[in-house]
């Protein structure tokens, strides 16, 4: 059998020790009432040989974004992923080892996590990161939880212009209590403005959800949320792309107290959406209310430096029912994937990959306006993404897609105020000539020329 | 010595070049984003490729890992995970991939996923799986919050979820999640669920019952199909927490035990690697009462295509961004594949066979907490040895010097100075036997040199470490001071 080493001699002696004849008698003790009758109704094992073409076959019946020339971003995004990336996680001795709880056996797993929370700590300004959620999504959900633990308020504020999946699964997270999810509009400019937030604050606002840059790449003005929320008592809670971290300003800088996101951006492949990982950083009056591990750095009894796990007071192994969280297994092996990525982009590349991704979409930006009946309903104060509008959207993005290209992510099927929007991004990868390419096949799509756009 | 960190080590190397620059028109940042939203330095390290790899290197290579050490850690099921599958996972048509691609486009990952719910479905006996959840807890959540649903749809006036005391402790962190109550029921003398105590607790309040089983003491909850009566019968519904599942491969399966809901650990049951303690992945099966309140979306057929369908009656909504953990998901597939069914009830028989042949051997040396047969896992009391000086932290560390990991300590909570030992089948005679040597050799040793087992591990970098002092002075993240 594959991955069983035991001959028959070995099961023999071994059976003999424990005093039985056979291996059938090892369930002696499960009722015949539960026992299956006959074998499972599953193919025989096959030889790797055989397995490993059947699944390449499946393999090779996905197109890969490669094969198109794409726009696709909404929270996956198709950065370059070095080399040396994915070699350091195959490595044996992070991919198949278990969570560092016997710290003198792991302090290399835990030094590379206590880095990684430096590392976001870095990019967020924050005091304190835990060592990894599941996603964006799942982080967003377990910040909520902190604030509402926090305050016997009920009513949780959510941006309009969040990722709507996130708002999903925040539904979803909150489902079992007695909360409120109010939705908060956005203004014209299409980002959260002072004077329609504060139609919705009052004392029982617990916090105010915000992703910025927004769902539609929109760069919002945190810092005046976070103050205005802040004058209700509330907490500010923001989603964001870490990639976008290396131009625009720390979160903490601009009064937020919790941020978090997905940190799929840094290094991750897109892997038709998982796994990535989550990140969770807050300032540090909230440590105690941080879901999941956190690595501490300490001493061993001989006063030499060390690292383990620490203020597990939190979490449901110790506190059972009083945990912070049910979390227990989180992406680890993520999370030291964007530590590497971090260290081999080095100050320099985070920079170089987040300014060629903007330069990127705001030569996009200029172009599709250039287009006769394309509306941009925002400004240009985008990162990545942002939405454009154009009559019968679907039927574009499919008559583009016929072309090889990938337009970006149908908005109008989630936001039916811009039910013929798409989402268009462009990360460092894209050239001009992929834009002009787009621009140019648009054109003739829409006015069946390509000369006077 | 001490490992500098990454921060410390910056070299102010530019010269990493993994992109191309943009030949795009140059756009100014600062004359398009308002200053007050940019940041003024970015105060990352800058090192060449080859110091990041030596870095990172080093720090793999000063840990345990299944691949380097046999690794006994209870409840947590650390077999071999197979290379083939690594291969798969890196393949380009499931790493590249992006989730809002055009079904068209991703009929291979859309069947996969399909073929895997249907072989899990056979596996335990469940009508229906979703892959959302990433890990076990996740997968708790859903289930509970899936029988949450379902009682207030039917107007079912529940608070509390019961949960046995010798259950993991994401059962009762999860019920809370979910606002319910947690009771405990408490366990017999024999290491099984307390019947006459359940029927004492179980009222029209209960929403449902989370058990393991085989529980964490490594015994089968013979007396289930009484549990389902007791609970079905006040209107409860059955969780199956299936982080034990290995051993019952093709012997039994959840839905003969009458659970309505479980979940299935992937990386443990089926083989996908624990990556220093994730991702993971947690399939959770629904039978016909639950089968419309799981998550959005299910993958489904229509002619020979594959679609993400949205439209479930009474999902419980999404649990995470896109639809799952999806190379892990690979991975378990190709297990499967390669096991097969024979291999599947091959690698339950070896799993018990594995447990019971160290419980056996042991026997004389450690106290069985419970002596009835066990399957997968064998739970140990290292009270003698407590009373002769050495704990069993004391044992686990010194197993360290064995290059051992050591097994899971004080869980579950029920047993006094437990170790709780899962071999796994993938663990050959000839590991064990050497397993089973130390264990002899580290009891000898705590009438012979106690002082060696009080201090150790002796074998690695660093001594025990202060976590006492992690906690009181919680040091979270590099400084630039230093420290």
């Amino acid at each position: 059998m594959p991955y069983i080493p035991h001959t028959l001699q070995d099961i023999e002696e071994m059976l003999k020790v424990v005093g039985l004849s056979s291996l059938e008698e090892l369930y002696a003790q499960i009722p015949s009432s539960l026992r299956l009758k006959k074998p499972l109704d599953l193919a025989r094992g096959g030889s790797e040989f055989d397995v490993k073409k059947r699944i390449e076959e499946l393999a090779a019946k996905n197109i890969t974004l490669d094969k198109y020339n794409s726009f696709l971003g909404a929270g996956c995004y198709d950065h370059y992923i070095p080399a040396a990336l994915p070699y350091m996680l195959s490595q044996p001795q992070f991919l198949t080892a278990y969570t560092p709880y016997q710290a003198e056996c792991s302090q290399g797993i835990l030094q590379a996590i206590y880095e990684y929370q430096s590392y976001i700590c870095l990019l967020t300004g924050m005091d304190v990161s835990n060592a990894s959620m599941f996603d964006g999504a799942s982080s967003l959900a377990e910040a909520v939880l902190m604030a509402l633990r926090m305050t016997k308020r009920k009513k949780v504020l959510v941006a309009e212009y969040l990722h709507p999946e996130y708002k999903e699964t925040l539904n979803t997270y909150l489902s079992g209590f007695d909360f409120t999810i109010q939705q908060v509009k956005v203004a014209d400019k299409g980002i959260l403005e002072k004077d329609v937030l504060e139609r919705y604050l009052d004392d029982d606002v617990v916090c105010c959800c915000l992703q910025s840059p927004n769902f539609f790449g929109l760069v919002e003005n945190v810092e005046r949320v976070s103050n205005t929320v802040a004058s209700y008592g509330a907490i500010t809670i923001m989603v964001t792309n870490p990639m976008s971290l290396a131009i625009l300003k720390e979160p903490a800088e601009l009064g937020v107290d919790i941020v978090c996101g997905d940190g799929q951006p840094l290094g991750g492949s897109l892997s038709f959406g998982g796994p990535s990982l989550g990140f969770l950083a807050a300032r540090k009056k909230y440590t105690r209310q941080i879901p999941g591990r956190i690595v501490g750095k300490t001493t061993d009894k001989e006063t030499k430096p060390a690292y383990c796990l620490t203020l597990q007071t939190r979490e449901q192994h110790i506190r059972r029912e009083k945990a912070t969280s049910n979390i227990c297994s989180n992406h680890s092996l993520n999370a030291i994937g964007a530590a590497v990525y971090l260290s081999l982009m080095g100050q320099q590349g985070m920079k170089n990959v987040a300014l060629s991704s903007f330069q990127n979409t705001q030569y996009l930006y200029q172009r599709l306006k250039e287009i006769r009946g394309i509306k941009i309903p925002y400004s240009k104060q985008i990162f990545n993404e942002f939405i454009w509008e154009v009559q019968d959207a679907a039927a574009v993005i499919a008559k583009l897609y016929e072309k090889n290209i990938i337009a970006g992510y149908f908005v109008g099927r989630i936001f039916p105020k811009h039910k013929n929007a798409i989402l268009s991004c462009c990360t460092e990868k894209k050239t001009k000539a992929d834009i002009d390419n787009f621009i140019e096949t648009l054109a003739e799509v829409l006015h069946g020329e390509t000369t006077n756009i | 010595m001490e490992k500098l960190q990454i921060f410390d080590k910056n070299s102010n190397s530019k010269n990493t070049n993994y992109i191309n620059q943009p030949d795009t028109p140059l756009a100014e940042l600062d004359k398009v984003i308002p200053k007050s939203c940019l940041r003024e330095n970015l105060p990352l390290p800058n090192l060449g490729e080859l110091e990041v790899i030596r870095h990172y290197t080093s720090l793999s290579s000063s840990n345990f890992s299944v691949d380097s050490n046999f690794y006994p850690l209870g409840s947590c099921t650390m077999k071999y995970n197979p290379k083939l599958n690594e291969y798969l996972a890196s393949l380009a048509g499931f790493t590249d991939i992006h989730p809002y691609q055009n079904a068209d486009c991703i009929q291979g990952a859309l069947e996969l996923i399909y073929n895997l719910s249907q072989a899990l479905s056979v596996i335990t006996g469940m009508k229906r799986f979703t892959f959302q959840p990433s890990s076990g807890a996740q997968g708790e959540l859903a289930g509970l919050l899936m029988i949450r649903k379902f009682h207030r749809i039917n107007n079912n006036q529940k608070t509390k979820v019961i949960i046995p005391d010798s259950a993991h402790g994401t059962n009762p962190a999860t019920a809370s999640m979910c606002g319910y109550q947690v009771l405990t029921v408490e366990s017999t003398k024999d290491g099984l669920v307390n019947i006459n105590r359940l029927k004492e607790i179980v009222d029209d309040k209960v929403a449902a019952i989370m058990l393991t089983n085989p529980n964490t003491l490594g015994l089968f909850e013979e007396n289930i199909l009484e549990i389902r009566d007791i609970v079905h019968k006040k209107g409860g519904l059955l969780y199956y927490d299936g982080a034990n599942f290995n051993p019952l491969l093709g012997v039994t399966n959840p839905s003969l035990m009458g659970f309505d809901v479980i979940h299935l650990n992937l990386h443990k049951t089926f083989s996908t690697p624990h990556g220093c303690g994730g991702p993971g992945a947690g399939a959770v099966g629904a039978g016909d009462t639950l089968e419309d309140f799981l998550p959005f979306p299910l993958i489904d057929k229509r002619g020979d295509k594959f679609y993400l369908n949205y439209q479930v009656k009474n999902s419980i909504g999404r649990l995470k961004g896109f639809y799952g953990n999806f190379l892990v998901l690979v991975r378990a597939y190709a297990y499967i594949l390669r096991l097969g069914e024979q291999g599947l009830l091959r690698v339950a028989q070896v799993s018990t066979l594995n447990a019971n042949y160290i419980k056996e051997k042991l026997k004389n040396q450690y106290e069985v907490a419970y002596p009835k047969r066990c399957l997968h896992e064998v739970v140990f009391s290292c009270q003698k040895q407590k009373e002769r000086g050495a704990s069993s932290l004391d044992i686990a560390k010194r197993l360290i010097d064995f290059g051992i990991h050591p097994p899971t300590m004080y869980f579950p909570l029920i047993v006094a100075e437990a170790l709780m030992i899962e071999p796994t089948e993938t663990e050959s005679k000839q590991a064990l036997d050497y397993f089973i040597k130390a264990m002899r050799d580290i009891d000898k040793e705590i009438d012979q040199d106690l002082a060696k087992v009080k201090t150790a591990p002796h074998s690695v970098s660093v001594k025990r470490i202060d976590e006492v002092k992690a906690a009181r002075f919680p040091n979270l993240k590099w400084e630039k001071s230093g420290d």
